[in-house]
C-alpha cells in the first residue's frame, strides 16, 4: 500500500511538472492558434536566470529565492514577447500555416546555444528554498519542493483564470480566443493580445523553470525532454482546457511511475505514448478539449 | 569568435615560424574528444592533460628534433561528428597518430578509418570492453587500436569485488542508463556477479535526462537490495543519490569510474559522500611525478576549487602523449606501421602519471591498464580520495596479481 501511495505521489509530482509547462502551450494556442515550440527553452532560460540570481554561480547568491521569482516572471514575459514579434507575427501576417513552427523551433535552438555559451553546458545544482528532507505521509516520502510545485502550479493556473474572467484585459484575451476577427472589429488590438499571450506563456514557463529546477538539476539542455513530454500532456488534456493539462499531466506522470515499478523501467514511457495515440485517434481535441470546426 | 580564434591561431603560427626560423616540420597528432556537451568535463580534462605533456616534450626539444603539434577536434560525443573529424584528421591534416575518445560509441564508429589507413590510435578515456578488440587477427593481421584507460571488464570486476568480496553483500541492485555505455556496462556487471554466484535482485534502466528515479529505486528497495551498482554518467547518478535520500533509503552506491565526475559530486552534494568507484588516478600528490603533474595542471588551467574536472581523464590523456612520443622516438620515423610496432615493443620504460609503463603493449595485448593498477576511490567532502590507505601508500601498483 505504501508503495502504491509512493508511486502515486511521485507520479502526481512529476505530472504537475509536466502540467505547468503544458499550460504555456495553451495560452498561445487559445489566442492565435499557434504554439511556441521553444517552450522547453523558455523554461530553461527562466531557470538559468533564476540560478544566476539566487544560486551560487557568478559570485551569487544576490537575492533569495522568493525575491527572484518576480524578476524571472518579467524576464520570461519579455522573452515571450520577443519570440512572438520575431518568430510568430510575420507568419500570422502572411497567413502561413507552418512558418511559426519552424521559427519557434529555430528560436528555441538559438536560445539553447546562447545559454550554453553564457552558462556552460554542464548541469548545475539549484539551491532549494525549502528543506531537502522528505516528509512522510502514511509511509510514503515526498519532498517539500514537490509540494511547492503542485501548489505553485495550481496558484498560477487559478491566477490566470481569475485574470481572464475578472479583468477587462483578460476579457480581451478571451474574446480574441473565441473569435479573433470579431474581437478585432470590436476594437480589441488582437495583435497586442497575441503578444501578451506569448509573454504570459513564456512567463509561466520561466516560473515553471525556477519551480522545478531544485528537483531536476539546471542546465542548458534541461528543457528539451520536459518540453516534449509537456507537449504530449497538452495534446492528451486538450489544447484549450486548463483542467485538461492537470489531468493529462497526472495521467502521464502516474503512468510513468507505475509502469516503471510494476512492468519494467525500460518501458516506462510507453503507456503515456499509447495514451497519446489513443486520445489522438478517439478524441483528437484531447480528453477535455472542445472540438472546433475549422471553416475554410 | 571562431574567426578571431582562427586569426589569433594564424598569428601565433606565423610568429612561431618567425621565432624559430628554420624549425623542423611539426609531428601532427590528432586529439579527438567532446570539448562541449555533457561529456565535456572528461573531454576537456583529457585535452588539457595532453596539452601539458606536449608542451613539456616540446620544451625538452621535441621528438626526433621535431615539435609535437596536437590537432584538436571536437567530436561532440556524436558518432557521425566523430567520423567527420576522423576524415579530416587523416586526409587533410595527415596526422601521424590520434589520441582521445571519451565515448565508446564515437570510438567504435571512427577507428575503422585509422585501421584502414594504418595510423595508430590510443584511446585514453573510452572504457567499452570492445574498444581495443574491434580489429583482431586473423581478419586483421595487425591491430592499430591501443588504450590507456581502464576497460569495463576490469572495472565491473572491481565494483563487484568491492560489494560482494569485501563487504560480503549478496543482494545487489544494478541501475544503468539506457545508452550503449550503461547497457554494455550492465552486462559486464551481471557477468562479474555471476562469477561470484550472485544474481542481482533488481536490474533497472533509466533514460538520460530522466528527472524522477522513484520507480527504479523503489524496485531495488523492495527487492531488499543492500547496495546499488551503477553504470551511468554524472547528472543521472546525482538523481539516483538524491532519489535515495527522498525515499529515506541509504545503501552503498558503488559504480563505474564516472562516479568521480564533478557533475555527480556537485549535483548530489552531501548525498555523493561515500560513493565508491574504480580509478586509475586520484588527485593526490603521492609520487613526485603526480605532484608535478597536479601542480602544472592547476597552474595552467585554474580549475574551480583546485579540483581537476576529471582527474582520471587528465592523467590518461597526459600519459597517452608520452607513450606515443616514446614510440615515435623508438621507431625513428612517423610511419604508421613502424610506430605501431614500436608501441608493441616499447624498450624504454615510460614514467607516467598513472603508473610506470614497462612494456605496456604487445602484439596481442593493446591494453595498458591491467587489473593491478586501478584503485578504489571514494567521494569525501566533495573530492575523490583513496578508499583504502594501503592503496594510497602503493601508488605505482607495479606488481601484477
Amino acid at each position: 500500500m505504501a508503495i502504491l501511495l509512493q508511486l502515486l505521489l511521485s507520479g502526481v509530482a512529476l505530472g504537475m511538472i509536466y502540467a505547468v509547462i503544458a499550460f504555456g502551450y495553451q495560452s498561445t494556442f487559445a489566442t492565435s492558434g499557434t504554439l511556441n515550440f521553444g517552450q522547453g527553452e523558455a523554461l530553461m532560460l527562466g531557470a538559468m536566470v533564476g540560478l544566476s540570481m539566487a544560486g551560487n554561480v557568478a559570485g551569487g547568491p544576490y537575492i533569495n529565492y522568493w525575491a527572484m521569482i518576480p524578476i524571472v516572471l518579467i524576464f520570461g514575459a519579455l522573452q515571450g514577447a520577443v519570440v512572438e514579434r520575431i518568430g510568430v507575427r510575420p507568419a500570422i501576417k502572411t497567413k502561413s500555416e507552418f512558418g511559426w513552427i519552424m521559427s519557434t523551433i529555430a528560436l528555441g535552438i538559438i536560445f539553447r546555444n546562447v545559454a550554453e555559451n553564457v552558462w556552460g553546458r554542464d548541469d548545475m545544482p539549484f539551491p532549494s528554498p525549502l528543506p531537502t528532507d522528505p516528509l512522510h505521509i502514511f509511509g510514503a516520502s515526498v519532498l517539500p519542493m514537490e509540494l511547492l510545485v503542485v501548489v505553485g502550479a495550481i496558484v498560477m493556473m487559478v491566477g490566470v483564470e481569475i485574470f481572464n474572467r475578472r479583468s477587462i484585459y483578460g476579457k480581451a484575451v478571451v474574446a480574441t480566443s473565441t473569435d479573433r476577427d470579431a474581437a478585432g472589429l470590436m476594437g480589441i488590438n488582437t495583435g497586442l493580445v497575441i503578444t501578451f499571450s506569448y509573454a504570459l506563456s513564456s512567463a509561466t514557463a520561466a516560473f515553471a523553470g525556477v519551480l522545478i529546477a531544485p528537483i531536476t538539476l539546471t542546465g542548458a539542455s534541461m528543457g528539451a525532454v520536459l518540453g516534449l513530454k509537456a507537449f504530449a500532456v497538452a495534446i492528451i488534456g486538450g489544447l484549450n482546457s486548463g483542467l485538461g493539462v492537470i489531468v493529462g499531466g497526472i495521467l502521464l506522470g502516474v503512468a510513468e511511475t507505475t509502469t516503471g515499478f510494476y512492468i519494467s523501467t525500460g518501458y516506462k514511457d510507453v503507456p503515456g505514448l499509447i495514451l497519446l495515440l489513443l486520445v489522438l485517434s478517439v478524441k483528437p481535441a484531447g480528453l477535455f478539449g472542445k472540438s472546433v470546426i475549422k471553416k475554410v | 569568435m571562431a574567426s578571431f580564434r582562427l586569426r589569433s591561431l594564424v598569428a601565433a603560427l606565423a610568429l612561431s615560424t618567425i621565432a624559430s626560423g628554420f624549425a623542423a616540420d611539426p609531428i601532427k597528432i590528432g586529439l579527438s574528444g567532446p570539448y562541449t556537451g555533457g561529456s565535456s568535463p572528461m573531454g576537456v580534462s583529457m585535452r588539457d592533460g595532453a596539452k601539458l605533456a606536449a608542451d613539456e616534450i616540446n620544451k625538452a626539444g621535441g621528438v626526433l628534433g621535431r615539435p609535437i603539434q596536437l590537432v584538436e577536434r571536437d567530436d561532440e560525443a556524436k558518432n557521425e561528428r566523430g567520423v567527420q573529424v576522423t576524415q579530416e584528421l587523416i586526409n587533410k591534416e595527415h596526422v601521424v597518430a590520434t589520441l582521445g575518445y571519451i565515448n565508446t560509441g564515437v570510438s567504435l564508429a571512427s577507428q575503422r578509418f585509422y585501421q584502414e589507413a594504418k595510423i595508430p590510435v590510443i584511446n585514453n578515456v573510452a572504457t567499452g570492453s570492445i574498444v581495443s578488440k574491434q580489429f583482431l587477427p586473423p581478419e586483421h593481421p595487425d591491430n592499430y587500436i591501443f588504450r590507456t584507460s581502464c576497460p569495463d571488464g576490469i572495472q565491473s570486476q572491481m565494483i563487484v569485488e568491492e560489494a560482494v568480496g569485501r563487504r560480503k553483500l549478496t543482494k545487489i541492485a544494478i541501475l544503468a542508463d539506457s545508452t550503449n555505455y550503461g547497457q554494455l556496462g550492465r552486462e559486464d556487471l551481471v557477468k562479474a556477479l555471476a562469477a561470484k554466484g550472485v544474481k542481482p535482485v533488481a536490474e533497472e534502466k533509466f533514460n538520460v535526462k530522466d528527472v524522477d528515479m522513484t520507480p527504479q529505486l523503489l524496485k531495488a528497495k523492495e527487492a531488499g537490495a543492500q547496495a546499488v551498482l551503477t553504470y551511468a554518467i554524472g547528472p543521472e547518478l546525482a538523481q539516483i543519490a538524491l532519489g535515495m535520500k527522498k525515499l529515506g533509503w541509504k545503501v552503498p552506491m558503488i559504480g563505474s569510474w564516472t562516479l568521480s565526475m564533478g557533475n555527480f559530486i556537485d549535483n548530489a552534494g552531501a548525498e555523493s559522500e561515500g560513493a565508491r568507484m574504480p580509478q586509475t588516478f586520484i588527485q593526490e600528490p603521492n609520487t613526485p611525478k603526480r605532484k608535478a603533474f597536479i601542480d602544472a595542471y592547476l597552474k595552467a588551467y585554474h580549475p574551480t576549487n583546485d579540483r581537476i574536472p576529471s582527474p582520471v581523464s587528465a592523467a590518461q590523456g597526459y600519459d597517452s602523449v608520452y607513450l606515443i612520443a616514446a614510440a615515435i622516438k623508438q621507431a625513428g620515423n612517423t610511419d604508421g606501421p613502424k610506430v605501431r610496432e614500436a608501441l608493441e615493443n616499447l624498450k624504454d620504460k615510460v614514467d607516467g602519471v598513472v603508473t610506470i609503463y614497462d612494456r605496456p603493449f604487445s602484439h596481442d595485448n593493446h591494453e595498458a591498464i591491467t587489473s593491478n593498477i586501478p584503485v578504489i576511490g571514494e567521494v569525501k567532502d566533495g573530492h575523490v580520495v583513496y578508499a583504502y590507505e594501503e592503496e594510497r601508500k602503493n601508488p605505482l601498483r607495479l606488481e601484477k596479481h
